[in-house]
C-alpha cells in the first residue's frame, strides 16, 4: 500500500533522513522505533507532506505522493495523529471531530464515523460540548485519534500517542489502536516505548540517526543485540 | 453638564464606534488566520474611500451604489496582497512582515497622492443631508446607515465563523494551522479567502465612513492606529471584544472632543487605551473566543 524508497529529507542545509526505504502493506500494524532525534517525526511529517522530500519517492498504491500538499495527502487516505496531540483548544470536542472530516471524501460518512468514534471512546461523547483545551492529556489523545478517524483514513499514522500519559490512559489508547487494526485499518505507530510497540506491532523498524538500521518481528527485534544499542542512541 | 449635549455625544460616539469596530474586524480576521498584523490597513481603507470618489467622479455613483464595484475590487486586492506579498513571508520573522505592510502603506499613500492630488476631497451622498431627530439628539443619515450595516455585518460574521463549516475551518487554521493541514484543510486557500473577506469588510467600512467626510491621501496612518488600538483592546482574536473595543474608542473620541478642551481632547482615546492595557493586558475580554 505505502512504498517509500530512497527518501532523504531535512531542514535548511541539514539532512535528517538519509535514504530511508520502507513498505507498509494493507492491514498491517507497523511500529517505528527510535531514540529522540532519530528522525521519526520528520519521517512521518514527510509522509504527510509537511516536510518536503529532497530525494526519493513516496508511493501510495503506485501513485507518487511526494511533493503533494498535506490536504491532498489526507484526501488520499494517509492521516497523521500528530505528536503533542495538537487539538484545537478553543473548539468543542464535537467541532474538533468535525474538523477531522474536512475533505470531500470524509464528509459523506461523517455521522457513522462519529458514532464509531464515540463507541470507541465513550468519554468523548460525555464531553462533547466541552472546549478541547479543558480535557486531560489522555482525553486529548483520544480526541486527536478520533479526529484522525473522522478523516476516514486508509493508513493511520500515530506519532508518540503515549507521550506524557498515565499508564491507565496508555492502556486505553493502545487497546483502541489494536482494535482499529483488528477491524482492518492499517497502522504506522511511531513510539519511543519499545515494549509497548513490540507487543502490538506485527513488524517493527528501528530508526537511528535518520537511517533504518533494523527491521523485523517483535521476537527478532528482542533478540537482536543491535536494538538496544540503536534504541538508546549509543 | 447639559443632558441633551451628553446624549448627543453618547449617540455620536456609539455611531462612530460601530464603524471603528467594523474596521477592526477586518484586521482581526486577517490577523487570526495568518498572524499578519497589517500596518497598511488604514491605507487600504483610504484606498476604498478613493475608489468611492473615483466611482462618483467618473460614473456619478453614490457611495452606497459604488459598493458593487468597491467591495469586489478590494476583495480581489486582498487576495493579491496575500498571494504575492504575504504568503512568501508567512512563517518568517514578525518584523519582516511588519516592514512589508509598512512599505505597502507608503506605496498606497503615494499612489493616492499621485492619482488624486493632495487637496482634501469629498464624496457626497443623497442621504448625506438627511437628519433623524429624536428629542434633542440629531443623527445624520449616513451614520444611521453605518450603524445598521455594522451591526448586521457583525452578526453575519459571527454566525458564519461559529456555525458554518467554513467558519470551523477558519477557526482551526487560527488555533493550530499545522493540525488544520493534517486534517485535510487547504490552509493557504483558507487564508486567501480570509484575506478577501477581511478586505471586503474593510471596503464596507470605507463606504460607510465616506459620505460627506473630507478625505486626504495621508489619512491612512491615523486609521491604522485607531484600528490597531481597537484590535488590541479587543484581545486580537476575540471578535466580540474587538467590536466592544471599537465602541469604547468611538465613545472616548466623541467625549474627548466635546468635553475636554483643545488638543488634549484628542488624547483621551489613547489615554484610555493605555490605562486599559495596564490593567487588562490581554484585552477587554481576555484571550480568544
Amino acid at each position: 500500500m505505502l512504498e517509500v524508497s530512497g527518501l532523504t529529507a531535512g531542514f535548511g542545509t541539514l539532512d535528517i533522513l538519509h535514504d530511508v526505504s520502507l513498505t507498509v502493506a494493507s492491514g498491517e500494524f507497523v511500529g517505528l522505533l527510535g531514540a529522540n532525534n532519530a528522525g521519526k517525526s520528520t519521517l512521518v511529517n514527510c509522509l504527510s507532506g509537511l516536510v518536503p522530500a529532497r530525494r526519493g519517492t513516496i508511493r501510495l498504491d503506485g501513485e507518487d505522493i511526494s511533493g503533494m500538499p498535506p490536504h491532498r495527502i489526507v484526501e488520499r487516505g494517509i492521516v497523521q495523529v500528530p505528536e503533542g496531540r495538537l487539538v484545537f483548544p478553543q473548539m468543542s470536542v464535537l467541532d474538533n471531530l468535525k474538523v477531522g472530516s474536512s475533505t470531500r471524501r470524509s464528509q459523506l460518512g461523517r455521522t457513522s464515523k462519529l458514532e464509531e468514534v464515540f463507541a470507541l471512546f465513550p468519554r468523548l461523547h460525555e464531553r462533547m460540548e466541552q472546549p478541547a483545551g479543558t480535557l486531560s492529556g489522555g482525553e486529548q489523545q483520544m480526541l486527536a485519534i478520533g479526529r484522525g478517524l473522522l478523516s476516514n483514513p486508509r493508513l493511520l499514522m500515530l506519532d508518540e500517542p503515549s507521550l506524557g500519559l498515565s499508564p491507565l490512559f496508555v492502556q486505553t489508547i493502545f487497546r483502541a489502536i489494536k482494535a482499529l487494526n483488528t477491524s482492518g485499518l492499517t497502522i504506522l505507530l511511531v513510539e519511543q516505548n519499545l515494549n509497548l510497540t513490540l507487543s502490538c506491532a506485527s513488524r517493527s523498524l528501528v530508526l537511528e540517526r535518520g537511517k533504518i538500521v533494523i527491521e523485523g518481528t517483535a521476537d527478532e527485534l528482542r533478540q537482536d543485540p543491535q536494538t538496544r544499542r540503536a534504541y538508546l542512541g549509543l | 453638564m447639559l443632558i441633551p449635549e451628553f446624549l448627543q455625544t453618547l449617540v455620536q460616539g456609539f455611531l462612530l464606534g460601530s464603524t471603528y469596530g467594523l474596521m477592526a474586524l477586518g484586521m482581526a480576521i486577517i490577523y487570526a488566520v495568518s498572524g499578519v498584523l497589517n500596518f497598511a490597513h488604514g491605507d487600504f481603507l483610504s484606498l476604498a474611500m478613493y475608489l468611492c470618489l473615483a466611482a462618483f467622479s467618473y460614473l456619478a455613483f453614490d457611495p452606497y451604489l459604488a459598493s458593487v464595484i468597491v467591495i469586489p475590487c478590494m476583495a480581489a486586492l486582498g487576495m493579491g496582497f496575500y498571494q504575492w506579498l504575504v504568503r512568501p513571508m508567512v512563517g518568517r520573522q514578525m518584523l519582516m512582515i511588519v516592514q512589508l505592510t509598512l512599505g505597502v502603506a507608503f506605496m498606497v499613500q503615494s499612489g493616492l497622492l499621485m492619482a488624486f492630488g493632495g487637496q482634501p476631497k469629498r464624496v457626497p451622498s443623497v442621504i448625506e443631508a438627511k437628519l433623524l431627530i429624536v428629542g434633542d439628539v440629531v443623527v445624520r443619515g449616513p451614520q444611521l446607515v453605518a450603524l445598521g450595516v455594522s451591526v448586521v455585518l457583525a452578526i453575519c460574521l459571527y454566525l458564519s465563523l461559529n456555525k458554518t463549516s467554513f467558519g470551523r475551518e477558519v477557526r482551526a487554521v487560527q488555533q493550530v494551522p499545522r493540525a488544520a493541514a493534517l486534517m485535510g484543510i487547504n490552509v493557504p486557500r483558507t487564508r486567501l479567502i480570509t484575506f478577501a473577506l477581511g478586505f471586503a469588510v474593510l471596503a464596507v467600512a470605507g463606504i460607510l465612513l465616506v459620505p460627506g467626510l473630507p478625505i486626504h491621501p495621508s489619512q491612512g496612518l491615523r486609521y491604522t492606529v485607531i484600528t490597531l488600538m481597537v484590535v488590541v483592546l479587543g484581545g486580537l482574536t476575540n471578535f466580540v471584544g474587538v467590536l466592544l473595543g471599537g465602541l469604547l474608542i468611538g465613545l472616548a473620541e466623541a467625549f474627548g472632543t466635546v468635553y475636554v478642551s483643545g488638543v488634549s481632547g484628542f488624547v483621551l482615546p489613547y489615554l484610555i487605551f493605555i490605562l486599559i492595557l495596564l490593567f487588562r493586558p490581554k484585552g477587554l475580554l481576555g484571550g480568544a473566543a
